[in-house]
């Protein structure tokens, strides 16, 4: 077969990324076996050789993933549709602002940002390292040289199924899809992009990944300095640079996952913060193994005790990390998660990934067990180190039960494994099974985090320290129970488990923030551990404010108050449905669906909130705006976004959870809309006329007859409809009519509208929902409104400029000429003498319409056009200027109103009117994220001062 | 023998305990012969049944919706969840519901899909062609 030329690719940036792939894996390979010799070989002269090969790999390895990155960006903002992910992840109609989101969309894309903070984090050592950049640079190059794989995307073996290494970024799309559009030499002329997935264009998009990237990548650093002390065998001097890291990290990959939550909570409908999703399980267990190793690692450098358990812990943190990216990525958790996630036939690669690291890594500590030095004495139970390590065991604890937990889809793949009919478990209630469990782990933290501050290290004089400790103990059991107290009036506590938890929360807090002030004495530079055993404390307040005291508005009110029996089933129905503009009672709420305006593909509606006191008095009185994005067909809603008012004290969300069929997919509108069976009437103003309507009731052999009275009661040429956009020029009318219908007491109106625009005949029905019934006007009546003009019969009348003429009951003012006159129905020719009339014409009500009919000599003959006003149904005919006595002749008519009018009635449309909504109110959230965020920036402010200890060299540890 | 070993014996005896008990808290996925046969909740995975009746009237209640599915065994069952129709459920490729039987019919309080990746879509939009 001939090869085809294709036509307009741009090859470049794909073989630069190639390239950069390449570089990439070749540079990482290279310098961790560079960095390995220069390890091994640290005392001997070569050292220096090995380590600047090792150097420049690295730069290389580094410059390698900018290329990749670089090009696959590049290709991506000039929508270089060739290669496959520009293709996927891109379109036309994507905001430049999402393109970095489409970046790390796919697969391809986060294995790169992952790498990219590798590098990153691995310059940082490569320059600051000093006699850790070997050993260290030796494992983050393992870890690039691995995940470089991820993205190779090369064939290794042979037969007819040689097996797939990677899955590369910048192949081009013919290369991966067979399909007959590649026979076109042209084909790019023909194709598009998909996009970004409508429910991912927000800005947390932007931020969530990299941050949460960030968090995980720098996991490695811990590790690799683990990995290095039991390698080199210094096992004490790698606690201290690894400890900054450590904080890093876990600050960082806090942030992440608190992104990761304000996300679900701020633009998803998952109506919490927290769901205890596999995927959120997977990244919260590596921050809970490097916030252990934290304080193993502080326990280990102010007495020597637990080295071993640092080491286990940092080892672990970056363990999880691959697992999770297994787990996640592998397509195993399959039913168990709500996240999209897809096998890419990577699941051997990530196997392998994991099995290699957990060899190398425990491998290691079981070789080197022995030579860890671990002190002889053992710590006293009244000792800050003592309590502390039971800490970490409560978060190791946590970690393993959430782990189990979240690993049941493995467990249930590998028994399959040796037996094929083993039936695969679940977990039935995955929320309340965390909870339960997870409960305990946040009491004991609480507790033990609020007297570990008051013990010291290596404690020797108990008898000296006993009575300040029982002094603040005290103080802080007291008072503690007193906010627990004061707490259980203001929330809902539910069980005593609840109530134990509140109470350990507001001990950490009370006691870290005694320490503060009496120990600390304001030294902020030491203050982090409080700060962030303050910050948990708080998160737990506000889980059990927001969480446990979560009020479904939207829900049955009588429900909340346990007045109707039927348990869980009742408490899951969460939805109302909202008609417009029928307020209607939610809770303490009078909520009403008011309008909706699409705009692109986003529909926005806007739901009132009102509240009165007891007294009737209106207290709050609020809009809420979610929407929904309509994919781009408008044949389905892409995705639901909710909206939130926030209060200090607490936040009122709201989010649609459905929509009436036809306003979710705009085919079946159109489709429906010409499905409907019209019925034509002729009403005469001021008759009622009859329309029976025989319905066909489901699944009974009877037919059930109604009767519509329907009667014209107006017609107005000032017509107002939604979709009716008035333009200059415009013939349009609509009728008013007054509807009722046998089985229902009501009245209705609707208001119809028909207009010529030129030629052509636009109608706008309308619809009265509660009727179900829909009404137009019939196109004859175009002419019957606007009379045609031999029917018409003209008046004359004369005016001079600034005359003000009467003519029936209108006045009309000639205030001068307009030398360039435009109108609908002229178009200037060349030779024309045209000249307006202007004119101001006073209806009996006060209402002013300016009119310019226009005469004008074309070939010497002479024209006018006929100007109509059909607010007041009125004609205006210029033919006649005399410019000896300055006056002009006008010829008037009024169209006279119709005596009938043509209708056509339709009784079988389907409602359009409502939404349905779900809605919560979450009381004192605002707790639990300052809670958090106190805990992160904790962690965070503790670096500063390791920093500046190391940097002064004295301990205040 | 330490004491730190002595309380994480304790703990590690703890947690083959919480996992021993927290069994409880795991199912296999059931069958609606099983849900006959229980008052308890259980999880049941199937197939949407295409040709049988869905209907949500949200006009009339927005927190039921019915629909049928066939389970695992090939029975196929009248479901109503208490929720609003979840978007895509006709592409759903598998359901997994939790509930329990009522009156004949499954009444479910969760659903969850499993719907075709939307990051598989291997066709090639095309342009439409434009005239001029």
């Amino acid at each position: 077969m001939e090869k085809i030329q294709y036509i307009g690719e741009t090859l470049l940036p794909g073989q630069i990324g190639q390239m950069g792939v390449l570089l990439a894996f070749v540079g990482a390979l290279l310098s961790m076996v560079a960095y390995w010799f220069a390890t091994q070989r640290r005392e001997s002269t070569d050292y220096e050789s090995w380590r600047n090969i090792g150097r420049y790999a690295f730069l290389t390895h580094g410059l390698g993933v900018f290329a990749v990155i670089g090009a696959l960006l590049y290709s991506m903002i000039n929508q270089l549709y060739e290669y496959q992910y520009v293709q996927a992840h891109v379109s036309e109609e994507l905001p430049m602002k999402f393109v970095f989101s489409a970046l790390w969309e796919g697969q391809e894309g986060s294995f790169l940002l992952w790498m990219f903070w590798h590098v990153l984090l691995g310059f940082v050592l490569l320059f600051k390292g000093k006699s850790w950049e070997t050993s260290t640079l030796t494992v983050i190059a393992a870890i690039q040289a691995v995940l470089a794989t991820m993205i190779l995307g090369i064939y290794i073996g042979f037969g007819d199924e040689p097996s797939k290494f990677g899955s590369n970024p910048m192949l081009l799309l013919r290369q991966t899809i067979d399909a007959p559009i590649f026979a076109q030499a042209d084909y790019l002329k023909l194709i598009k992009g998909n996009g970004l997935n409508p429910a991912l264009q927000n800005y947390w998009m932007t931020i969530h990944p990299p941050t949460l990237f960030l968090g995980f990548a720098s996991t490695a650093v811990p590790f690799a300095f683990a990995i290095a002390g039991l390698w080199t065998k210094r096992h004490t001097e790698w606690l201290k640079p690894a400890l900054p890291w450590a904080l890093f990290c876990g600050s960082i990959l806090g942030i992440g996952i608190l992104m990761g939550s304000a996300w679900a909570y701020e633009a998803l409908n998952f109506g919490g913060f927290w769901a205890w999703d596999p995927v959120e399980n997977t990244s919260l267990v590596p921050w809970l193994l490097i916030v252990a190793g934290v304080h193993t690692n502080l326990i280990s450098k102010a007495t020597g005790h637990s080295v071993r358990s640092s080491y286990i812990f940092y080892l672990l943190g970056f363990l999880l990390v691959v697992y999770s990216t297994f787990l996640t990525r592998s397509g195993v958790l399959g039913e168990t998660s709500v996240h999209a996630f897809t096998e890419m036939g990577l699941e051997s690669q990530l196997i392998l990934f994991i099995s290699v690291f957990t060899l190398a890594g425990l491998g290691l500590m079981i070789w080197r067990w022995r030579g860890i030095p671990h002190p002889k004495s053992e710590e006293h139970t009244t000792s800050k180190e003592f309590w502390m390590f039971i800490g970490t065991l409560i978060l190791l604890f946590s970690a393993v039960l959430i782990t189990g937990s979240t690993s049941l889809p493995v467990y249930n793949k590998i028994m399959q494994v040796f037996n094929p009919a083993f039936e695969g478990k679940v977990i039935t209630e995955p929320v309340a099974h965390f909870n339960k469990y997870q409960l305990w782990i946040a009491v004991f933290i609480g507790y033990f985090s609020g007297f570990a501050q008051f013990l010291r290290f290596r404690e020797n004089n108990w008898s000296k320290n006993a009575l300040r400790f029982a002094i603040h103990l005290g103080a802080g059991l007291g008072i503690a129970g007193l906010l627990t107290y004061l707490s259980s009036l203001l929330i809902e506590l539910h069980t005593w488990q609840y109530t134990l938890l509140t109470f350990s929360a507001y001990f950490t807090i009370v006691s870290n923030l005694d320490y503060l002030i009496t120990h600390l004495k304001g030294k902020l530079k030491i203050a982090g551990s409080a700060f962030s055993h303050i910050g948990f404390g708080l998160m737990i307040i506000g889980i059990m404010a927001s969480g446990v005291n979560r009020k479904i508005i939207s829900s049955n009110a009588f429900l909340m108050d346990g007045l109707i029996a039927g348990g869980d089933e009742e408490m899951s129905k969460k939805n109302i449905t909202l008609f417009r503009n029928v307020p209607t009672m939610m809770q303490d709420y009078l909520v009403t669906y008011k309008k909706d305006t699409l705009d692109h593909f986003t529909r926005t509606y806007t739901v009132n909130y009102q509240r009165k006191n007891k007294k009737g008095k209106l207290v709050e009185d609020f809009n809420l705006y979610p929407t929904i994005l309509y994919d781009k067909s408008f044949t389905k809603i892409a995705t639901s976004n909710p909206d939130t008012r926030h209060y200090v004290l607490k936040d009122v969300f709201t989010h649609i959870s459905a929509l009436p069929e036809v306003e979710q997919n705009f085919e079946l509108k159109k489709q429906r809309e010409e499905e409907l069976k019209y019925k034509a009437l002729n009403l005469e103003q001021g008759r009622t006329q009859l329309l029976h309507d025989t319905l066909d009731v489901e699944n009974q052999d009877t037919v059930f007859r109604r009767t519509f009275q329907i009667s014209l009661e107006s017609i107005s040429r000032n017509p107002v409809h939604h979709e009716y956009k008035p333009e200059p020029g415009d013939l349009a009318f609509s009728t008013k009519l007054k509807v009722r219908r046998s089985d229902d007491d009501s009245v209705y109106y609707a208001n119809p509208v028909i207009l010529l625009r030129g030629q052509l005949i636009y109608t706008y029905p309308d619809q009265i929902d509660d009727l179900s019934a829909k009404f137009k006007i019939g196109q004859d009546a175009i002419e019957k409104v606007f009379a045609l003009d031999n029917q018409l019969k003209y008046e004359n009348i004369n005016l001079r400029q600034g005359d003000l003429g009467k003519w029936q009951d209108l006045k009309i003012k000639f205030t001068g000429f307009n030398k360039a006159p435009e109108h609908p129905d002229y178009s200037r020719k060349e030779g024309d003498l045209a000249v307006g009339a202007m004119l101001d014409i006073t209806a009996p009500d006060g209402k002013t319409y300016h009119a310019e009919p226009i005469f004008l000599i074309r070939d010497q003959q002479p024209l006018n056009v006929k100007v109509e006003v059909s607010e007041l149904g009125l004609h205006v005919r210029f033919p006649l200027l005399d410019p000896g006595k300055e006056t002009i002749q006008l010829m008037l008519a009024k169209s006279s109103t119709p005596s009938s009018i043509p209708v056509e009635v339709a009784t079988d449309s389907l409602p359009s009117n409502y939404i349905v909504l779900e809605a919560m109110e979450f009381p004192g959230i605002n707790v639990f994220w300052f809670g958090t965020l106190l805990m992160m920036f904790g962690l965070g402010f503790s670096i500063w001062n390791r920093m500046s200890t190391r940097r002064s060299g004295e301990s205040l540890a | 023998m330490k004491r730190i070993y002595l309380i994480a014996g304790i703990m590690v005896a703890i947690a083959i305990l919480l996992f021993v008990n927290s069994g409880k808290d795991m199912t296999t996925y059931g069958s609606f012969a099983d849900a006959n046969s229980s008052t308890k909740k259980i999880k049941i995975v199937g197939k949407l049944a295409k040709n049988k009746p869905m209907v949500y009237d949200p006009a009339k209640d927005p927190n039921h919706f019915s629909f049928f599915i066939k389970d695992n065994n090939g029975e196929e069952q009248k479901v109503v969840l208490l929720k609003a129709k979840p978007q895509d459920f006709e592409m759903s490729e598998q359901i997994v519901v939790t509930g329990r039987m009522k009156e004949g019919v499954f009444v479910a309080t969760d659903l969850l899909m499993k719907c075709p990746s939307k990051y598989k879509d291997e066709e090639i939009a095309i342009k439409t062609k434009q005239n001029g």
